[in-house]
């Protein structure tokens, strides 16, 4: 045991990312089911909250056919919109955003010495260590609004819905885009605590961001709207979150408007730079990283 | 982690490693917050100070040193945890804040304040997962899983939620977690703070045992003196940041302390009155009676006392380590380096 020499090492094991992944989902899943009621009352509250949202729009939709004129948002292309909001919400809380608001406070107590110290990429350990499975339950929902509502599109009187394999395909794509962009997002948001050696607005911006990304796009593309539509568009990219993927899934494949394929190809460049950008503020954010004394 | 040779290389080498801080100074009051709101005035704190060290592979080295004298921060810096304001550092050849993979699966920390396995779950569960972080063969695993909770006697304790145990059964749990990849160079931060005595012993035993076995590197923290003397062949003392003494516990004694202490027992109806013009008197218990006196004056003095005094016995002790330690830590405040081992320090 008294051997050090490096070259026994020169294997260059890859540590197992995805056995990894199970234990913590394992792991995950033996804490919820320890504490059985909490994980069902926070199910049931998400889907309580999720079918409320579902009853305020039909109420919303009684006063009007369509968000706009001419948008192609009518009652039903939005509950497709609305179900892809769920969906990619859902994969962010399950996945990262408890996760993240932890990574703050690891920052502030010094616990993430411990996830510095493993042979495993500390992005990885830090952005996955637990798996809130009771948020699954509005992805869930919003697949099975997503399916109501797109029975109902075909029989839309003008290009109605059918299944496209190269829409569904784009589809899962720009959502996985979408959650990307928002991991991102809040990656560089809770890396901050670094410097400011507390930040607990993580989930007050979350809610302003989706509030705001909420919403088909459209909606801010008129007079005051402008600045917000090309700031949110292009600076900080939320709007381009659920908008591309859910327009891609309501409306026809052809005929779109013009700017609607450039939009979509700007999504997946904004993708990349936003991974880019967040993995990059998170190294810096470890140079920085200070560890609170013991 | 290039051209590392173990032979003829030590396995941990420090130079000149210094870690500074830029502190908000707050000011005391309402009005003064108010104003840091705007205009914060900034201070440098120097946790560490141009450190130099080697340790040799097998050395079981223990920090010593008050509260926020630069231990915990020294082994922070080697863990790759936290980035050198200059200096440099290797360990096995690797350069700790690169925290390459290789590095981080041949090492391990352990501190005595934080803990790392999942609160909620048996311990059992977290050491899964460090089998798939460290990619642990599953024979090894059960293998080294059986050995330590056997040595440590928490067998059956593994499948008990972590929040159940008490703060020593929960230590020796992260012992564990630790050595589940068998590092080969081991940080301890205060691994026995808060514990009972017999938790401690237990500790001490264990780590003990575990180094002799394995003649793994070991850098030790702690304010327990018994843990040191139980365990630590070297120690470091290291006040303010900097190195103040680096040799074994008892040249500790040597090095500065300059006093002994010496017990008189008096003959039947001496009294001990004019003593203090020879030495320091300490106490005075009739017949008992101790003194103290410059160690280069011992002999001449017991001369003086012997030629005035009837005295029954005489012993010359070495005052307590924990007294000679707590000195040095004062002095330390003005003084430079004062003794190291192997070579000097540049302050």
């Amino acid at each position: 045991m008294s051997e050090f020499d490096p070259s026994q090492d020169t294997t260059h094991q890859r540590p197992g990312y995805l056995s990894v992944l199970a234990i913590f989902g394992r792991n995950s899943l033996v804490r919820d089911m320890m504490f059985r009621t909490n994980f069902l009352l926070e199910a049931v509250s998400g889907l309580s909250w999720a079918l409320m949202n579902v009853g305020f729009y039909w109420i919303i939709f009684e006063h009007t056919t369509s968000i706009g004129e001419a948008t192609g948002w009518g009652k039903y292309e939005f509950f497709v919109f609305l179900g892809t909001t769920w969906i990619i919400n859902s994969i962010m809380q399950t996945f990262f955003m408890p996760n993240l608001e932890e990574f703050s406070e690891l920052i502030r107590t010094g616990g993430l010495d411990f996830a510095m110290l493993k042979p495993i990429d500390t992005q990885f350990l830090i952005s996955l260590r637990k798996i809130h499975f009771s948020s699954l339950a509005n992805l869930v929902l919003g697949v099975v609004l997503l399916v109501l509502s797109l029975n109902q599109l075909a029989q839309r009187s003008e290009h109605p819905w059918h299944i496209d394999w190269i829409v569904l395909v784009l589809y899962a794509i720009y959502v996985l885009c979408g959650v990307a962009i928002l991991y991102s997002l809040m990656i560089c948001l809770a890396a901050t605590s670094v410097w400011l050696g507390r930040n607990q607005t993580l989930y007050d911006f979350w809610f302003y961001i989706t509030n705001f990304s909420r919403y088909p796009m459209e909606i801010y593309a008129t007079g005051r709207g402008l600045p917000l539509l090309f700031v949110f568009t292009f600076i900080v990219p939320v709007l381009v979150v659920i908008n591309v993927p859910a327009r891609l899934l309501a409306q026809p494949l052809t005929p779109r408007a013009w700017w609607e394929w450039p939009l979509v190809g700007f999504t997946l460049i904004a993708t990349v730079a936003a991974l880019g950008v967040s993995r990059w503020v998170f190294q810096k954010a470890l140079l920085s990283y200070r560890s609170a004394s013991s | 982690m290039d051209h590392y040779n173990p032979a003829t290389m030590p396995i941990i080498e420090i130079e000149q490693l210094t870690k500074s801080y830029r502190v908000y100074q707050k000011q005391e009051g309402l009005m003064a917050a108010i104003r840091g709101l705007w205009h914060r005035e900034y201070r440098d704190v120097h946790a560490v100070k141009s450190i130099d060290l080697c340790v040799e592979q097998g050395e079981f080295v223990a920090f010593l040193g008050p509260n926020g004298a630069g231990k915990t921060t020294t082994l922070k810096l080697l863990s790759g945890v936290i980035y050198p304001t200059s200096g440099s550092a290797r360990v096995m050849g690797h350069v700790p804040w690169k925290r390459d993979n290789d590095y981080r699966r041949r090492f391990a920390l352990v501190m005595g304040q934080k803990n790392q396995l999942w609160w909620d779950l048996p311990a059992q569960e977290s050491f899964r997962l460090h089998q798939q972080i460290y990619q642990i063969d599953a024979q090894q695993f059960r293998n080294t899983l059986d050995e330590l909770s056997d040595l440590l006697s928490v067998g059956q304790l593994l499948g008990r939620p972590v929040r159940e145990l008490s703060l020593g059964e929960r230590m020796k749990m992260e012992l564990i977690a630790a050595l589940l990849h068998s590092p080969d160079v081991l940080f301890l931060d205060e691994p026995t703070i808060g514990l009972d005595v017999v938790a401690q012993h237990n500790i001490q035993q264990f780590l003990k045992y575990y180094q002799e076995q394995r003649k793994i590197t070991i850098l030790l923290t702690s304010h327990y003196m018994k843990d040191i003397a139980a365990l630590c062949q070297r120690v470091v003392v290291i006040t303010d940041g900097a190195i103040k003494f680096d040799g074994s516990l008892e040249r500790i004694v040597d090095d500065f302390s300059g006093f002994r202490v010496l017990k008189l027992q008096l003959a039947e109806g001496q009294s001990a009155e004019g003593l203090e013009r020879f030495a320091d008197v300490e106490s005075v218990e009739l017949p008992k009676v101790t003194l103290r006196c410059a160690r280069s004056e011992v002999t001449t003095m017991l001369a003086r006392i012997l030629e005035h005094y009837a005295v029954e016995d005489i012993s010359v002790e070495d005052p307590p380590l924990e007294e000679v330690i707590a000195q040095l830590y004062r002095d330390s405040e003005s003084a430079d380096v004062v003794s190291t081992r192997p070579h000097e320090v540049h302050d």
